[in-house]
């Protein structure tokens, strides 16, 4: 190993280690701009204070918008789940005709850009005057996670090594039995990281939020936008504080729970010699 | 082969095994997942409906078929957003493919457990974090009395403050960086897919470190860069928080037009009109792009 | 502790079917954010809430995004009371979206300028202009008049608003001879404007940011921004225009129908229309007030957009008809768009 293959060694940690802060950077701002003291932001800020944290947890919009984007969340992960779960059952274990084709239609949402969906269901609900309630926000968020349920689940269901189930059958257990005590359990990784991209993306979708959202109805990335068109006060960045803080807490309890890099296909060479 | 998050976008992941593997399932249980992509589908075909009615202006009422709003989509101020969409999408895409391939190499190939692992989570933290909060982010460091401005004016450099946001460059900045914790994801699922044993033999075979990149990891991590850079652009094609707000309404895409239309002119037709070719025009760049990654992977 | 999960699971989607049950039974005033919002709250629904007992609660967002909102919900509306532009509340009532008022339940509303009773079903409470203001320490010459913009000396130097065109169409239209119902006669003399424009503003803050920075030292400008530059000690000047008067904007409330709180809205109109709020209003916003009566500093009097007296209402306002701006505003905002902001 040459002085130069030392040098290029070093050159590429530091190119990663300066993209790496590109990303991280604007999080680091938010974090110093949320204990700004005055409304008009300054950097380096004159003075702290948690004034902005106490304006972001008090103000009534944000905190009736907290409490839909809780419902919403739970809702939505309350049915996509069961629905993701049928779903993959079906396409890996069902007599089914043109299997490729009816994945490929539960998974289309995907590539459906957020206004066109927006835009149509905001039609739909105006036509059928269903607006007023958070149905139609949580149908969206639904059928917008589902792609992303059914991809998690049905890697563990491919996983899974059907013998043990049939074991089980041959023993005795009718097929519900055989559901709930061996396939169920064994999909728990599936399951798990499921629930986590159920969970972030409901939490987080905003543009078809945006269409089909009242006043009563918006959750909160909806409420933050208004504020921000609204409002130049750094309350915002004391809620994304809290926001990004919450996030990095899922994120590095998911990454102990489950192992991350499984959930998005990167395998490690040392692993995978091993393996 | 190498599987990655793109998949979602076009394949079943197949596993040879669907008639033999457990207990059967009855294909009923496909029902309510195509029931709930029924009424999705309705919504789509109100959307379609909407394109071909005529606006009556300051109201939501609709009169009869018409071509017209299509013909108003290739009005001059609006191919000038579609033609600014894709210009962004490309350099959007590109950019953050040489800024996302060096982390996704250091993550896939990496030799420390522990900082594969921090580079994990400060790539998978901004994933999980909405669009509203990051680009929020960026107002606050691209903006005239943001973090940027407010270190050159107090250190003498600048008198007033430069013109950042609101420009076509600080959407672009904000889009990137957006679009870099995925394409990071899907690359280096792709590079660590590769066999390790192709580059160690190039080295024994007396071939430098950078020409066993540019001769072996690269061209076998194609197929993930093919794919990270259909999805980066698909992603980007359709975005809106973004542009909304680092755009400040002087920068706008496809997204921004057809929000405008629909929310601030109540001209539903027209922006279903406009909806509607983003749609088309997605399909198309997808379907483009998935044979070719197909056709690659293939090869590869 | 699974059944627990399960349990808790569907009772959240059963809360989820009724999300008014949450709330209590306060009076909903739809109006702008920020500034407004804060203003509005502070003058008008604190005290109104000590006076009355009745709380107050907010819809805050864009003058359309609003009606867009209130047209999906119409069938049963989640806002009580609306703020909104004189023009667009006319888009309110053809829709039906607004209610007649019932002035016996409105007493005050006998004290103001009849400029703002601007119909049966909305009623303005302050009232502005949008008219020429210009840097007096970058803009050596003196500005008179609207004509004055075309004048190529302010080449490159004047800001206009993209958002809302009303104004300087309305105003090409007068000087060719026209009005805004036969708008089409201005709009040669617009499209010579452009070498003068430096640049498009879409809000408030950045018309402010402009005028603040000097990229854009002569702007077509709402007058209470302006005033707000002075407060902060920039030279700026507002124009009394003498060739045609200032753009003036109405801001109205009316009541949404179908409301089940048409008598607290009543109130809250009175109370908005009531010589005390309305002098803080000119306060706070430095707006002309809709009062005939309530007291106006002494350095706003006599300023563009602050109308103290009928006379001054008749001579120094120029007053757009509601329902031709309304109806033409999308196709103002295309044409503008497409012929004087575009390259």
């Amino acid at each position: 190993m040459g002085p130069g293959w030392v040098l290029g060694r070093w050159a590429g940690r530091l190119l990663v280690a300066g993209l790496v802060a590109f990303m991280t950077f604007p999080t680091l701002v938010v974090f110093v701009a949320s204990f700004n003291d005055t409304a008009i932001l300054s950097f380096p800020p004159q003075g702290y204070s948690l004034r902005w944290y106490a304006n972001a947890l008090t103000y009534p919009q944000f905190q009736r918008a907290a409490v839909n984007s809780l419902l919403v969340t739970l809702a939505t992960a309350a049915l996509a789940l069961p629905l993701g779960i049928a779903s993959v059952l079906a396409l890996e274990r069902g007599r089914l005709r043109g299997r490729a084709f009816w994945a490929a239609v539960l998974l289309s949402p995907l590539i459906i850009p957020g206004v066109v969906a927006g835009l149509g269901l905001l039609i739909l609900g105006a036509a059928i005057g269903l607006l007023q309630s958070r149905w139609p926000l949580i149908f969206a968020h639904v059928v917008l996670v589902l792609p992303f349920v059914i991809r998690s689940l049905w890697v563990s269901l491919a996983n899974l090594d059907p013998n043990l189930e049939r074991a089980a059958a041959s023993l005795g257990a009718g097929p519900w039995r055989v559901f709930w005590r061996i396939t169920l359990p064994l999909l728990r990784p599936g399951l798990f990281a499921a629930l986590l991209f159920a969970v972030i993306i409901s939490l987080n979708e905003f543009v078809v939020s945006l269409f089909i959202s009242t006043r009563v109805t918006e959750i909160l990335p909806v409420a933050m936008f208004t504020y921000v068109v609204n409002y130049t006060d750094p309350t915002i960045a004391a809620l994304s504080a809290l926001f990004i803080l919450g996030t990095f807490v899922i994120v590095y309890l998911a990454d102990h729970v489950l192992d991350m890099s499984a959930v998005f296909q990167i395998a490690h060479g040392r692993d995978r010699e091993r393996a | 082969m190498a599987r990655d998050a793109t998949e979602i976008l076009k394949e079943p992941p197949a596993t040879g095994r669907a008639e033999g593997g457990g207990p059967r399932v009855p294909a009923l249980c496909l029902l309510p997942g195509l029931l709930a992509m029924a009424v999705f589908a309705l919504a789509l075909g109100a959307l379609f409906q909407y394109s071909l009615l005529e606006f009556i202006p300051g109201s939501l009422r609709t009169g009869g078929v018409t071509t017209g709003n299509f013909r108003q989509v290739v009005a001059p101020q609006y191919l000038r957003a579609i033609w600014d969409t894709i210009a962004l999408s490309l350099a959007t895409t590109v950019l953050t493919l040489l800024a996302s391939y060096p982390v996704a190499y250091a993550l896939a190939r990496g030799r420390s457990p522990v900082l594969r692992s921090l580079l994990l989570v400060l790539t998978l933290a901004p994933f999980f974090t909405g669009a509203i909060v990051r680009t929020y982010a960026w107002i606050l460091v691209l903006g005239n009395a943001g973090f940027i401005n407010s270190l050159l004016l107090k250190a003498g450099l600048l008198e007033t403050p430069y013109q950042m946001i609101f420009t076509t460059q600080g959407v672009l900045v904000g889009l990137v960086h957006f679009s870099m914790p995925v394409m990071i994801l899907i690359l280096a699922a792709g590079i660590s897919h590769i066999d390790p044993t192709y580059e160690r033999a190039a080295v024994s075979l007396g071939a430098n470190p950078v020409r066993t990149f540019l001769r072996v990891t690269l061209p076998l991590s194609m197929p993930g860069v093919i794919s990270g850079f259909v999805v980066v652009f698909a992603w980007t094609f359709s975005a809106f928080p973004t542009p909304e707000l680092l755009g400040g309404g002087r920068v706008k895409m496809i997204a921004n037009v057809v929000k405008d239309l629909a929310l601030d002119s109540f001209n539903w037709p027209g922006s279903a009109a406009f909806a509607v070719v983003a749609l088309a025009v997605t399909f198309v760049l997808v379907a483009v792009v998935a044979r070719s990654v197909e056709r690659l992977g293939r090869h590869a | 502790m699974r059944s627990h999960t399960i349990r808790s699971l569907i009772l959240a989607v059963l809360l989820a079917w009724a999300p008014g049950a949450l709330a209590a039974e306060p009076l909903v005033v739809s109006t702008w954010g920020g500034n407004w919002k804060d203003t509005i709250e502070r003058v008008i629904a604190k005290p109104f809430t000590q006076k009355t007992g009745i709380p107050v609660e907010f819809e805050v967002g864009g003058t359309l995004d609003r009606l867009t909102k209130a047209r999906v919900t119409k069938a049963s509306p989640l806002v009580d009371v609306t703020f909104t532009t004189t023009h667009v509340g006319r888009l309110y009532i053809s829709d039906g979206l607004f209610q007649k008022l019932d002035m016996a339940k409105i007493p005050n509303a006998k004290e103001i300028f009849k400029e703002a009773l601007r119909s049966d079903h909305h009623v303005g409470v302050w009232a502005y202009v949008y008219t020429i203001v210009y840097r007096t320490d970058l803009i050596k010459d003196e500005i008179t008049k609207w004509a004055d913009l075309w004048d190529p000396r302010f080449a490159r130097k004047i800001g206009l608003p993209d958002f809302d065109p009303s104004h300087i169409i309305t105003v090409s239209a007068v000087l060719e001879g026209g009005n805004e119902k036969d708008w089409e006669k201005g709009q040669e003399r617009l499209k010579r404007l452009k070498p003068n424009v430096a640049a498009f503003f879409s809000t408030d803050a950045r018309s402010q940011d402009l005028m603040k920075t000097g990229e854009a030292p002569v702007q077509v400008m709402l007058s209470v921004n302006a005033f707000h530059l002075q407060e902060l000690g920039l030279p700026v000047k507002l124009v009394s225009p003498t060739d045609v008067g200032g753009i003036v904007g109405i801001d109205t409330i009316g009541i949404m129908a179908g409301t089940k709180k048409a008598e607290a809205a009543h109130k809250f109109i009175d109370f908005a229309l009531s010589r005390e709020v309305q002098e803080q209003l000119v306060l706070s916003f430095k707006a002309g007030p809709v009062h005939a009566k309530a007291a106006v500093p002494e350095k706003l009097r006599g300023q563009p957009g602050v109308f103290t007296t009928a006379q001054e209402w008749k001579e120094k306002a120029y007053i757009l008809v509601d329902e031709v701006r309304a109806k033409n505003l999308p196709a103002w905002k295309e044409w503008f768009n497409a012929n004087v902001v575009a390259k």
